[in-house]
């Protein structure tokens, strides 16, 4: 609720707070970051070198981007579990409609952004407008989904076009055609919630959508609108992963649902709704990544690498979460409320 | 035997094909394994889908076809969900199917469902994964396929086109898999000091999914100046991630795995810009499931049992001596279609539905 008021607070209260806040959880997400550069240059300095990057840093433009559409969805209060099947749908729409000819590739490409519309409204009906509960809605989704996925490859794995391998897994002045999407994307959304009226609209339903409805908001709709366009960042991912891995399975997406979970919290998007925050969670998603690399490039085994990732997120979500707490206490006595203790 | 007649006929979620089209082809000659008595025979799959389970599962069909005392044949796809896998198991047995070749992905965890259908009087034969148990009292014949065969393979080649020693990459599937630990040691056999693993032991966690093997080979390539010789147990995993070496303008180094189409291309394609690239592969072993059906349609039917016990996978081929074949593709045929399964090509490309 403290997380409520204060969000809802900022058109009118000022710069002060509005300045103070997003500062807070980039802050918290850079200096995590820079703190991991440094330990892999100092531990295993080929996870941080330019070929090592190279190999790895697609992987993290693909969390990056589903990060992003489930920061949509939790900017909302909800969550969006059929993101598995969405992204492994699209893997698998671009991968066997095209047949593995260029000539197809756009049109199957359309074909799968036009699946994620689809897909992305019947979630927001349910939720949004049914009021479902979103975990239920969307996981009853990623099962439909998946039934499209058997229905399109029979669960083979198919080999890619050569254009779609050229277009996200090439480079442009030496820099991944992935990253450079993912980028594209974290600018779209930043710009349009934050500088843009249905942008504006859409976080403030986000805090405190009673508020909003009584301001005369179509509460609603915007809350339906975020899972469709989840959906559509969820595609996009699944289309860049059939161009970035020559042969994908058709269950790729199953290992993106929590990294894409991580990551909007690492960038410290409340699960209770509110404020999004696209550049955190994409800086998130390189951490996530990162991590996982300096696990491989140490070179300890697999159980240990495990480790490794579980404590680094507990640390990052545990020094987010304090800071939490006494930023909340704050602004607890500043709004004289006493609503600190959902915060903790 | 009526009733479960009648029930066999009220389950929807397997697919029963009919075998007496595919008798006809068998007509010509019938194989020893294949007896007088009439059976019906299963195929249960813990998991069913890929092309190389999906090229499995043709080729079962295909060998249970050869022998006409077969009446029935019928298939389930666990689905890789452990708790169908083991509902799929016990509805067989209650439907009074006479012999199934189960491969049991859970492991140990379907074994009791095994050894009930074993004591209600059902030929059961698992195969290629061990779910433990002892022959004779929670199954009929466990059919094995040797990994550390593969391993000793592979490390004999190694040791041809590395006579000096060098670096060795082993890449497996899920963290502590029995496939990957059997062919560490089988390796381990051939290879001495001389050669050094460079992954943490024993083997490179990829889960045999091509995305992580990607991440999994471009970290040990940014951290490991010299690789020598890659070893896979799953090698068209790695057409995806192989053409990160050139990221970091090096040669595709050697390398050691099974086959598959797709792989084989991608040698033809790339051999010329990497003076390093060797490919050595062993047959990905579709062909297991022929002696596991071979052995249940021989005690179901009174046959005689094939003499072998254990699937030992073949060279398959060896780009550098040749023999017992050159690398070869297919680019007229899906990539996911394995030229080294008994299979006829165009019947593979068939199974896998392009």
């Amino acid at each position: 609720m403290a997380q409520y008021q204060q969000s809802a607070g900022h058109d009118g209260l000022g710069l002060d707070l509005r300045s103070l806040k997003p500062a807070r959880g980039f802050v918290t997400v850079v200096i995590s970051t820079l703190m991991l550069i440094v330990v892999c240059a100092i531990f295993a300095p080929s996870a941080i070198s330019a070929g090592g990057l190279a190999g790895s840093l697609p992987f993290a433009a693909i969390i990056a981007i589903v990060g992003l559409g489930q920061m949509l969805v939790v900017q909302q209060g909800g969550f969006d579990l059929s993101l598995a099947g969405g992204v492994s749908l699209a893997v698998v729409i671009t991968t066997h409609m095209s047949g593995g000819s260029d000539a197809q590739l756009f049109s199957s490409i359309a074909f799968a952004l036009a699946c994620a519309v689809v897909a992305g409204s019947v979630n927001g009906l349910l939720v949004g407008v049914l009021r479902l509960n979103a975990i239920v809605a969307t996981i009853g989704m990623n099962a439909l989904l998946y039934g499209a996925v058997f229905a399109v490859s029979g669960g083979v794995p198919r080999i890619t076009t050569p254009l779609m391998a050229q277009i996200a897994g090439g480079k442009t002045l030496g820099v991944p055609n992935s990253v450079l999407f993912a980028l594209v994307i974290m600018l779209l959304v930043s710009f349009v919630l934050k500088k843009t009226v249905i942008g504006r609209r859409f976080e403030a339903i986000g805090a405190n959508p009673a508020a909003a409805h009584a301001a005369g908001l179509k509460v609603q709709l915007y809350q339906a609108m975020a899972y469709v366009f989840a959906q559509l960042h969820y595609c996009v991912a699944g289309i860049l992963i059939s161009g970035i891995t020559r042969e994908p399975t058709a269950f790729q997406g199953d290992s993106l649902l929590l990294p894409s979970v991580a990551v909007v919290v690492l960038a410290g998007t409340s699960l209770l709704g509110g404020r999004g925050f696209p550049i955190s969670t994409v800086l998130a998603a390189y951490f996530l990544n990162q991590l996982s690399q300096f696990a491989l490039a140490v070179g300890v085994p697999f159980s240990a690498q495990t480790i490794i990732q579980a404590l680094a997120l507990v640390f990052g979500i545990g020094v987010y979460s304090l800071r939490w707490k006494q930023a909340a206490t704050k602004r607890a006595l500043k709004s004289k409320t006493e609503e600190t203790d959902n915060e903790a | 035997m009526k009733l479960n007649a009648m029930k066999m006929t009220a389950a929807c979620a397997v697919t029963t094909l009919s075998m007496g089209l595919a008798a006809s082809t068998a007509l010509a000659q019938t194989p020893s394994w294949c007896g007088p008595n009439e059976a019906s025979l299963a195929l249960l799959d813990g998991f069913g889908g890929n092309s190389w389970r999906l090229v499995t599962t043709a080729s079962g069909a295909e060998e249970a076809a050869k022998c006409p005392s077969i009446t029935e044949y019928v298939y389930a796809d666990g689905q890789g969900d452990t708790q169908k896998a083991i509902s799929d198991i016990n509805s067989m047995a209650a439907r009074g199917i006479k012999a199934m070749v189960v491969f049991g992905d859970a492991g140990p965890a379907v074994l009791p469902a095994l050894t009930n259908a074993h004591r209600a009087g059902t030929i059961v034969v698992p195969y290629r994964v061990n779910v433990g148990g002892v022959e004779g009292e929670n199954y009929a014949k466990f059919i094995g396929s040797s990994f550390v065969e593969d391993g000793v393979s592979w490390g004999n080649w190694i040791k041809e086109v590395l006579p000096e020693g060098g670096n060795v990459l082993f890449l497996s599937g899920p963290a502590g898999n029995s496939q990957g630990v059997d062919e560490l040691a089988g390796m381990k056999q051939v290879l001495d000091d001389k050669y050094v693993f460079i992954n943490p032991e024993p083997f490179a966690v990829t889960n045999w999914d091509p995305s992580l093997t990607q991440q999994v080979l471009s970290a040990e390539i940014a951290k490991n100046d010299k690789i020598d010789v890659i070893v896979s147990d799953f090698g068209p995993s790695l057409v995806g991630a192989l053409p990160v070496f050139a990221e970091f303008g090096r040669s595709i180094p050697a390398l050691a795995t099974s086959d598959g189409n797709s792989l084989s291309c991608f040698y033809e394609q790339n051999k010329d810009a990497n003076p390093d690239f060797k490919l050595f592969t062993v047959a990905t072993g579709n062909d297991n499931v022929r002696l596991a059906v071979q052995w249940a349609v021989a005690l179901a039917t009174g046959g005689t049992p094939p003499t072998d016990e254990i699937f030992k996978a073949p060279v398959y081929e060896n780009s550098v001596s040749g023999t017992p074949n050159p690398v070869t593709c297919r680019p007229d045929l899906p990539g996911s279609i394995y030229l080294s399964a008994e299979m006829a090509d165009d019947a593979q490309a068939k199974a896998v539905g392009q």
